[in-house]
């Protein structure tokens, strides 16, 4: 018998792994994590980051997804109800089934925050030593206070009411924005340590000696002034926004039997409504169309709904006493060519002019500045942004709100102040000639708005500004799902009381409405490029997901299947 | 203790007292009898083991490869068409390095529909990289059943124990059956040298491209040529505990013959009687019996007919178009020798045709009296009748 | 879809060598994440036989046990036997095969343990062709395939082997439609297959293969998704062969599943109605066996 050992044992069993195969080299194209720009953001003329606020909200984060909302805007719950929001008709959703139901989901933030009482986040910026006069605590002045306090600048505020808001307090009816809601977001932009005097009148006195006192000052007056009507007998016609003004400080009466209200805006509509509530029985009398009508539709419809008579192709001639009331001529009118602005002009039809009694004719065609320096003059010095004027020199003066906003609404004032806290505070810290730089490089995608967040380099800065389209959303994640409504009050009801018409979403139906969006360029950690990476190349990290190019093969899963356009391939260089 | 068993039993005892862990199997004539008992002894609780009854052979070899994979002893028994049928999971088990053992039951392969004794199938597996046993009777089947595991543990190769159809299978004889506390001393519960574990996870028998297919395929063949002295160490261990020896070759006076007679299985039996006969009428004839086929033992070939004047190899089996198997394989063995012995090639008893002692006697008279061995291989046996009918 | 952060992998290693967008390696990550790491794979010839790595790698933080390619559901079952024996009864065993080594070669085996109720969980993972080989026609390609062997006008006229119905007639304890596209379902079918011990399981996976299909690779899952919502691969439940549960399916028409692959491409509209009726009747027959589930289940409920 022979001895024997054993030998090795050579066979096929693993003593290694895969890793050492570093199939990246295969890839010709390479995922890439780009944040994009969704369309409602670039259209929200207060720059919030949309996407981000449903991100959140559907996942119950409400405080982040509050804080979101007033990193961009400190009016959240004023806005939620007032704002003709752009963003819903800019919103992808819309190719699909129907947008998103941002506004009333910004109520139900704003809402929740309020009811929470939660502080404006101050960002503790360092103290700059500077200090700025506001003239007016109107939306644009309060939010330019808001910013410029969040970037470290005293703030004064200088408000010739008694109370400060502006057309918030004074032109919109309580039926349509409670004024406890308009204190609460005030008090809190004042807890972020800004001053506010009311009662104090800004007049060119105050410029010269604030000229002393102040780095710069900020104009926000707003449109004060009735627009006139220049028809003969003018004086026999009610101001429309005084009648607003004086309803909200007290007044409960007015004309009975039908009131003529002249306009097709929204001051119109308030007013009529407003009038409605007092026991009139308005009718709306609009020289154009009525799908040329300014006033947003759900209002005009809601007035409608409430008993407002709406009569149109009728222009207004003359005005005349008559027992009781006013006699108002009124000449029939019909539509002809657009005009320079694009507007089907009215032109008179050809028939004789009517005559009508009314108990009393209000106008509610807007207003205008109320001084002439309200507004910047045409100096060279002056550097004209998309929502504001800055007057540059030893004493800077930023105009802010109507006068140079492109449209007229609550919305846009927030962006003009804040455009011009973000204008000042680059002009204090880098001087005259990096203000229109900084101010283009915090831009919500294409613009016009800016953003504090891209301002402060924070997460947004780091989205492209390309917006995301709708074909680049990855429908297969997103069945029709119907758009949740807020519900109203019985128009029968509503028109008897300055109660709120509409009420705010229910919490699951906010939810379920914020999880209907696509959230566009906006990560919300769906997980798909990780959970689908064929080669397990995709980690979930603290902050956010990584690539691990040393084995991904390029093939492109990820991007396809990131429902909402974060993902994008890039060629690699050879 | 002594019990009368027929073959069949004989292997199923053995693996029941190696304690094998998971038996599969699919019946054929004449390997049946085998996986009924171990079935039987599953059922009874007389064997703590899992029996997989399968819709294949190529199943059952299947069951065993993934049971033997976890470390556990496992059993399987075929025959002729069956182990055929197997044919590719032979070379994966043998490559898995799998210590499997299997009962083989020589039979023909059809067609005809033939389920005689014939070495045809076990011989066409010879390069599936299976150590080979070849017994002569129901007791060495036993014995080299035992021995089989003990071998195919040490060397991480399967190992068939292969018995004759019928004259082995289905005959009853006198077997010793070892009591089960001395076959535990022989034969230790597995000790695997690889298994699959979740606790150290390893891929089992992937892809092997060129740069290392050779090596491995080496490594195999080392096995191979460690496995006779292995075979015989495991043998000495048996001897010591049961009394028995269970060489890979077996030579009975084959120093002083004239002609030694080379014979595997049970034509052994009637050869000894044979040569018996012989001896007492004065002839110098030697008996070889060999048992291990793969790997083949040249060296022992060597030593044993080395000297011998003539050799006659009687095979039970055939490659076509050149003859008997062991007769070639031993052929090649000896023509390293300066001098070789003329190598008598005979068939006979193919699919399950009585080989009597007359045939024996036959070949004996004819090695003696030729001048030379033919060229090809002689048929012993062939009905004139049937040739004569096959001409016209 | 899960929120919960993940800095691993899982149980597998990065650098497998599976062509991109390879629907196979996402069906193997889903499939892990619900078995764990208490896993055995056994995985006969097949694409992920060799993407798992080639000699010395593998892929998997679990064994394999790679097996010829006729016998993977045996080869599980043997090694349940080997672990059962040695008191491992924790270990799941899964058989991980490929359209080949299920609906053909395989599928006498398969046959075999499911007959015997071995305790596996077996997995055909369907990318309907021989793609290892390069893209030869099985029993698994659907009607319309062009392949390898199947190819120009020669294009497969025969319809795809219902595998499922037929491990239904084994009655297996368990049997599910899943789709790499619908991750949760994917990954609830592996979890409820891995706790239903004691009995086979089956689970067919819709695991497509860009490279063999004539799609772009970052579409792996969208072709995947399409196929379940032209409701040609729809996600159903099979219990005891008997009680059937649809998970998913749906109405868009199969046109936009075909047309968009390279292997449908030459399809002219007549064979998309033919393809849309089978697809239509295939539908009908399930939604009959759910209804009669349900009623069979209501009377024995009342009884």
């Amino acid at each position: 018998m022979s001895a024997w050992s054993r030998p090795p044992l050579l066979f096929p069993v693993s003593h290694t792994t895969t890793e050492a195969n570093r199939t990246g080299a295969w890839r010709f194209a390479r995922p890439v994590f780009r944040p994009k720009t969704a369309p409602c953001a670039a259209a929200c003329p207060a720059g919030i980051d949309i996407a981000r606020v449903e991100m959140f909200a559907a996942r119950g984060r409400l405080h982040e997804a509050w804080q979101t909302i007033a990193r961009e805007n400190p009016l959240p719950a004023v806005c939620g109800r007032v704002c003709f929001h752009p963003c819903e008709a800019a919103c992808n959703r819309a190719q699909l089934d129907a947008p998103i139901a941002i506004n009333a989901l910004e109520r139900y933030l704003g809402d929740a925050a309020l009811a929470a009482g939660t502080p404006l986040a101050s960002f503790d910026a360092p103290d700059l030593g500077r200090k700025v006069a506001i003239a007016g605590a109107g939306p644009a002045g309060l939010a330019a206070a808001c910013f410029l306090a969040r970037l470290g600048v005293s703030v004064e505020i200088f408000e010739a009411a008694a109370e400060p808001g502006g057309v918030l307090r004074w032109g919109i009816p309580a039926y349509r924005l409670p004024k406890a809601v308009l204190a609460r977001e005030i008090e809190r932009i004042l807890a972020l340590g800004v001053g506010l005097h009311c009662n104090r009148a800004v007049d060119q006195a105050f410029l010269a000696e604030a000229a002393g006192r102040f780095d710069a000052v900020i104009i926000g007056v707003g449109f004060s002034a009735p627009v006139r009507l220049h028809i003969p007998g003018e004086d026999r016609v009610a101001d429309g926004l005084d009648f607003l003004r004086r309803v909200q400080t007290g007044q409960t009466e007015a004309p009975r039997g039908e009131v003529a209200v002249i306009g097709g805006g929204n001051t119109a509509i308030d007013v009529a409504r407003t009038l409605l509530r007092l026991g009139a029985r308005p009718v709306i009398v609009y020289r154009r169309r009525r799908r040329d009508m300014p006033a947003f539709i759900h209002e005009i419809a809601a007035a409608e709904a409430e008993g407002v008579r709406i009569e149109t192709l009728l222009a207004p001639v003359g005005v005349a006493a008559d027992a009781g009331g006013v006699r108002l001529t009124l000449q029939p009118m019909r539509p002809d060519q657009p005009g320079g602005d694009g507007r089907v002009r009215a032109v008179p039809a050809g028939q004789a002019p009517t005559v009508r009694h009314f108990a009393a004719v209000f106008s509610g065609i807007g207003a205008e500045v109320g001084a002439f320096w309200h507004r910047p003059a045409d100096e060279a010095e002056t550097l004209r942004l998309s929502h504001c004027a800055l007057r540059l020199g030893q004493h800077p003066i930023a105009y802010v709100g109507d006068p140079v906003t492109p449209a007229n609404s609550v919305a846009d004032a927030i962006g003009s102040g804040k455009q011009a806290a973000l204008a000042l505070h680059t002009l204090f810290t880098e001087g005259p000639r990096a203000v229109a730089r900084a101010l283009q490089d915090c831009r919500v995608g294409p613009g016009p708005a800016v953003s504090l967040e891209i301002y402060q380099g924070a997460e947004r800065a780091g989205r492209a500004s390309r917006t995301v389209a709708f074909a680049d959303i990855n429908t297969d994640y997103f069945p029709v799902a119907a758009r949740r409504h807020p519900s109203a009050l019985p128009p029968g009801r509503a028109a008897a009381t300055f109660d709120e018409t509409l009420e705010a979403l229910a919490p699951g139906e906010a939810l379920a409405e914020a999880g209907r969006c696509f959230n566009c360029g906006v990560c919300n950690d769906c997980d798909n490029c990780r959970i689908f990476c064929p080669d397990q190349t995709v980690q979930a990290v603290r902050d956010g997901r990584r690539i691990d190019l040393d084995y991904c093969k390029g093939c492109g899963v990820c991007t396809v299947e990131c429902p909402r356009a974060v993902l994008e391939m890039e060629e690699e260089s050879a | 203790m002594r019990q009368v068993l027929e073959g069949s039993h004989a292997i199923s005892e053995a693996a029941r007292l190696a304690r094998v862990q998971v038996v599969s199997g699919y019946p054929i004539t004449p390997q049946t009898h085998i996986i009924e008992a171990l079935s039987q002894h599953c059922a009874d609780g007389t064997l703590a083991a899992r029996f997989i009854p399968v819709e294949s052979e190529h199943s059952a070899m299947s069951a065993v490869i993934g049971a033997a994979a976890t470390g556990v002893r496992a059993f399987t028994a075929t025959s002729s068409h069956g182990l055929a049928l197997m044919h590719e999971m032979l070379h994966w088990a043998a490559a898995a390095r799998l210590p499997i053992v299997m009962g083989e039951v020589n039979r023909a392969l059809g067609p005809g529909w033939n389920i005689w004794m014939d070495q045809s199938d076990s011989l066409a597996q010879r390069d599936t990289g299976w150590i080979q046993l070849y017994c002569e009777d129901a007791q060495d089947a036993l014995d080299t059943t035992l021995i089989g595991f003990r071998l195919a543990e040490a060397v991480n190769l399967p190992v068939m124990v292969i018995i004759d159809a019928f004259y082995i299978s289905h005959t009853y004889e006198p077997v010793d059956v070892p009591e089960q506390a001395a076959v535990d001393r022989f034969l230790p519960p597995p000790n695997p040298r690889f298994r699959l574990d979740p606790a150290d996870p390893k891929s089992l028998y992937p892809m092997v491209g060129p740069p290392a297919f050779m090596e491995m395929r080496r490594s195999l063949q080392d096995a191979m040529e460690v496995a006779e002295a292995a075979l015989a160490q495991a043998a000495a261990a048996f001897k010591t505990e049961f009394g028995r020896s269970c060489p890979p070759i077996e030579a009975d006076g084959c120093e002083d013959a004239e002609i030694v007679l080379v014979t595997t299985g049970s034509i052994t039996s009637t050869a000894r009687l044979v040569v018996e006969d012989l001896r007492a009428r004065g002839e110098r004839v030697g008996l070889c019996k060999l048992k291990l086929f793969r790997p083949f033992p040249a060296e022992g070939i060597r030593r044993v007919l080395g000297r011998a004047p003539r050799v006659a190899v009687i095979d039970r089996n055939v490659s076509f178009g050149v003859g008997g198997i062991f007769a070639q394989e031993i052929r090649s063995a000896l023509c390293s020798l300066e001098r070789r012995p003329p190598v008598f090639s005979y068939i006979v008893g193919l699919g399950g045709r009585d080989v009597p002692p007359e045939t024996i006697a036959e070949i004996y008279r004819s090695t003696r009296e030729a001048a030379a061995p033919d060229p090809e291989s002689r048929w012993v046996g062939l009905n004139p009748e049937l040739m004569g009918a096959a001409a016209r | 879809m899960s929120q919960a952060l993940n800095t691993d992998r899982g149980l597998t290693y990065p650098g497998n060598v599976g062509c991109p967008g390879c629907g196979a390696n996402i069906a193997v990550n889903h499939a892990l994440r619900a078995l764990g790491e208490k896993t055995i794979l056994v995985i006969p010839a097949c694409c992920y036989a060799i993407v798992s790595g080639p000699y010395p790698q593998t892929a998997l933080k679990v064994p394999i046990l790679h097996s010829a390619f006729a016998c993977s559901a045996v080869t599980a079952s043997g090694v349940r036997a080997g672990l059962d024996m040695q008191g491992d009864t924790e270990t799941t065993v899964v058989a991980w095969a490929g359209d080949g080594g299920t609906f053909d070669i395989g599928l006498q085996s398969l046959s075999g343990a499911a007959e015997r109720g071995d305790d596996i969980i077996f997995v055909c993972y369907d990318n309907e062709a021989y793609m290892n080989t390069g893209v030869q026609r099985s029993s698994s390609t659907p009607y319309g395939s062009r392949t390898t062997t199947t190819p120009g006008q020669g294009w497969k006229k025969t319809r795809k082997k219902n595998i499922m119905e037929i491990m239904a007639a084994h009655r297996v304890a368990y049997a599910a439609t899943a789709n790499i596209a619908y991750p949760d379902d994917f990954m609830r079918k592996f979890a409820r297959a891995r706790e239903a011990r004691g009995a086979t399981r089956f689970i067919h996976v819709f695991a497509s293969c860009p490279t063999g299909w004539g799609v772009a690779s970052g579409h792996a899952i969208k072709i995947a998704r399409l196929a379940t919502r032209t409701s040609v691969f729809p996600l159903y439940e099979i219990e005891n062969g008997t009680d059937y549960t649809l998970n998913a399916g749906g109405d868009l028409p199969v046109g936009d599943y075909l047309t968009v692959q390279g292997r449908f491409k030459h399809l002219a509209p007549e064979d998309l109605a033919l393809v849309q009726a089978e697809v239509d009747r295939d539908m009908a027959l399930i939604q009959e066996k759910v209804a009669a589930t349900q009623v069979r289940r209501a009377f024995f409920k009342s009884a």
